[in-house]
């Protein structure tokens, strides 16, 4: 091991530990709640990171696999409020409202909190896959992945706000049942969420550091560098990349579920465009080529745009401010925070042996 | 028969709108490789600037059209000079940079006319109707389409019959080449940038007495165009033009029978699938690098 990845994994280290030491701090369920947000927000820009830090793939509809992540939760919780808002023969309230009389046969199934938490993340994976399977073995790169991603963003959500009867429509799914696993219960307002939440952020950001320390990930970033030499050496680029844009799903996925737990309802606007351009500004901002610069990224501009929309001065200038923010950092630091602080790593563990080869 | 005519008039209608956006939002693309997503904010500019001259300056619709079409270019002048100019060599990123100018216009808008909708009146001219075979079709609307026939007319000869149109299809084949024998690329690029910006304005200009007007009126508009400009091809004008007519059509019958939602999710998969096998669009015959 190289003492740049000694110090990389370090930071990494130091970074979960202080957020999970955060809950010994803060008492205030509130602020924990928020906290908890913003670290969900991190898991997803940290899968963005994977696609398209390092394998070059712009994917503007990273918002499908959160929502549809998120909406197998809801389902799930959603099932198990029924005993206390039973409709006939134990339909969620939505569909009562909406004159459905038997439950559809895709909800049966998430009865099981087990196949819930499997399909969370199988759904976005097998939906990536496919699509990934679609564009990258045409050989379709650079902007006009950007296009089909974001085409195939509204096209979900389209079809998950025009069928009200089954997914809530555009209320989506609320009064949901608090998460239970191994016989906890995980309140949204407690440390116990808190403590799922950075775990699971933790994990997922020691799982792609070292994917990305593998021969594949760093495959991935010879095809973002220059697809065509990747493709000479006789690797199939197509099939590196699906992988790449399924794994990112995956976590994104896992992002949505966790989302679900912490806000307490699932809504189309989690699959919304808003919210997956926010995704990239996010990762921009804290340099799409750092897993836990993006992670970074997410927390300190949702905890900026948190802190600055409750104060009356900036609730109406705080989109000026992020747009302002966003075209500079495009404009002048390609890398984003992490390019900068990479920087000052170069000073202390000398210069990176290949050209973004070590990250 | 009638409903039949009147529905060819609506999604002619609707056509003619949507080239005035695709147009500019073409020709940049096509010309400069910079896929503009602030261009719906171009064409929400243009709205407002129809609004602002009619409720503050009293200037009517048609009187105030060369106005908005110079302030609406002038601000995508100061864009590319600003910023796209040191993007051109990173075509991913000027997406993220226009959709942060897009924003920061949206607000900005919001902040200075605040966020409830506009209305702008219709000029008193036109805004009788007028019956054409057995179909009453409202003035404004053949008035837009004939403006709209113009300008595609104009935009024709300025490209294939002007010397700054010659130097303009040269740097869209090679820049480089074309910069060595003397073309002023930053000066071209700048103009184009300017002059789509300026379509987009008059197209947000010619809507707005038909739709009400909001900072997020634009999002709607450059969806549809960057679909025509997929359709097309990037290169091809005419090829603007003849998808523009099949997706004004298009919506204007699916929304006439089915349900709307579906539609428009149907659309978008259609896009989706012809990306995949033609990006160069259904009529041009070769795409930019």
């Amino acid at each position: 091991m190289s003492r740049r990845t000694a110090i990389q994994i370090g930071t990494y280290a130091i970074m979960c530990l202080a957020v999970l030491l955060v809950p010994t701090f803060v008492d205030d369920a509130f602020l924990l709640n928020k906290y908890s947000r913003y670290l969900v927000l991190g898991i997803l820009a940290l899968a963005l990171s994977l696609s398209w830090g390092y394998t070059g793939i712009l994917n503007l509809g990273q918002a499908v696999s959160f929502g549809l992540g998120s909406y197998c939760m809801a389902m799930a919780l959603k099932l198990r409020t029924i005993p206390v808002h039973t409709g006939k023969a134990g339909l969620p309230d939505f569909m009562v409202w909406n004159n459905v009389t038997d439950l559809p046969w895709f909800w049966a199934p998430f009865h099981s909190l087990t196949f819930a938490i499997t399909a969370g993340i199988a759904i976005p994976v097998i939906l990536a896959a496919l699509l990934g399977w679609f564009i990258f073995k045409g050989r379709v790169s650079g902007v006009y992945v950007a296009i089909i991603t974001l085409a195939w963003l509204v096209v979900v959500n389209l079809l998950i706000v025009d069928q009200q009867r089954y997914t809530g429509g555009f209320n989506g799914i609320t009064d949901l049942a608090q998460l239970e696993l191994f016989g906890f219960e995980f309140d949204a307002y407690g440390s116990s969420s808190f403590y799922l939440i950075a775990i699971t952020l933790t994990v997922c950001l020691f799982f792609a550091l070292a994917v990305t320390k593998s021969k594949a990930g760093l495959i991935f970033q010879g095809i973002r560098d220059h697809e065509d030499r990747v493709r000479y050496f006789g690797y199939d680029v197509a099939n590196f990349k699906i992988f790449a844009f399924s794994l990112s799903a995956a976590i994104a996925g896992v992002a949505g579920m966790l989302y679900t737990v912490v806000m307490e309802f699932a809504s189309p606007t989690f699959l919304g465009v808003p919210l997956s351009l926010s995704v990239v500004i996010w990762v921009a901002v804290g340099g799409r080529g750092s897993l836990l610069g993006a992670t970074l990224g997410a927390i300190i501009v949702t905890g900026m745009q948190g802190a600055l929309s409750e104060s009356e001065t900036f609730l109406e200038t705080w989109t000026l401010i992020m747009g302002f923010m966003f075209v500079m950092v495009v404009l002048f630091l390609p890398k984003g925070l992490a390019g900068a602080a990479e920087r000052i790593l170069d000073h202390i563990a000398g210069p990176v042996d290949a050209k973004g080869g070590v990250k | 028969m009638d409903i039949f005519i009147s529905q060819i008039a609506t999604g002619l209608s609707i056509a003619s709108i949507l080239l005035l956006v695709a147009l500019g939002l073409a020709i940049i693309y096509g010309t400069t490789g910079v896929i503009n997503m602030a261009h719906g904010e171009f064409v929400m500019l243009g709205a407002y600037s129809a609004w602002a001259l009619q409720t503050y300056a009293g200037i009517g619709l048609i009187e105030s059209l060369i106005l908005i079409f110079i302030f609406v270019g002038l601000f995508g002048w100061v864009i590319e000079r600003a910023v796209i100019r040191h993007l051109y060599d990173r075509p991913l990123d000027t997406i993220l940079a226009t959709w942060g100018i897009g924003i920061m216009a949206q607000q900005a808008i919001r902040l200075m006319a605040g966020g409830e909708l506009r209305y702008v009146q219709m000029p008193e001219a036109l805004s009788a109707s007028i019956s054409l075979l057995g179909v009453e079709i409202s003035a404004f609307r053949i008035f837009v389409l004939v403006f709209t026939a113009a300008l595609f007319a104009f935009t024709w000869c300025l490209m294939y019959r002007t010397s700054i149109g010659m130097k303009l299809r040269a740097i869209t084949q090679n820049r480089e080449m074309a910069s060595s024998f003397g073309i002023n690329s930053n000066r071209v690029y700048s103009m184009t940038f300017a002059y789509g910006a300026g379509l987009a304005g008059l197209a947000g200009a010619l809507v707005s007495p038909l739709k009400s007007v909001s900072p997020e009126m634009g999002t709607s508009y450059v969806v549809d165009a960057f679909m025509v400009v997929v359709l097309g091809g990037v290169e091809s004008l005419v090829g603007t033009i003849v998808s523009s007519a099949i997706l004004g059509q298009l919506t204007g019958f699916l929304a006439f029978y089915s349900n709307d939602t579906i539609a428009k999710a149907l659309v978008f998969l259609a896009i989706v699938i012809l990306i995949r096998y033609r990006p160069q669009g259904l009529f041009a015959t070769k795409v930019r690098g």
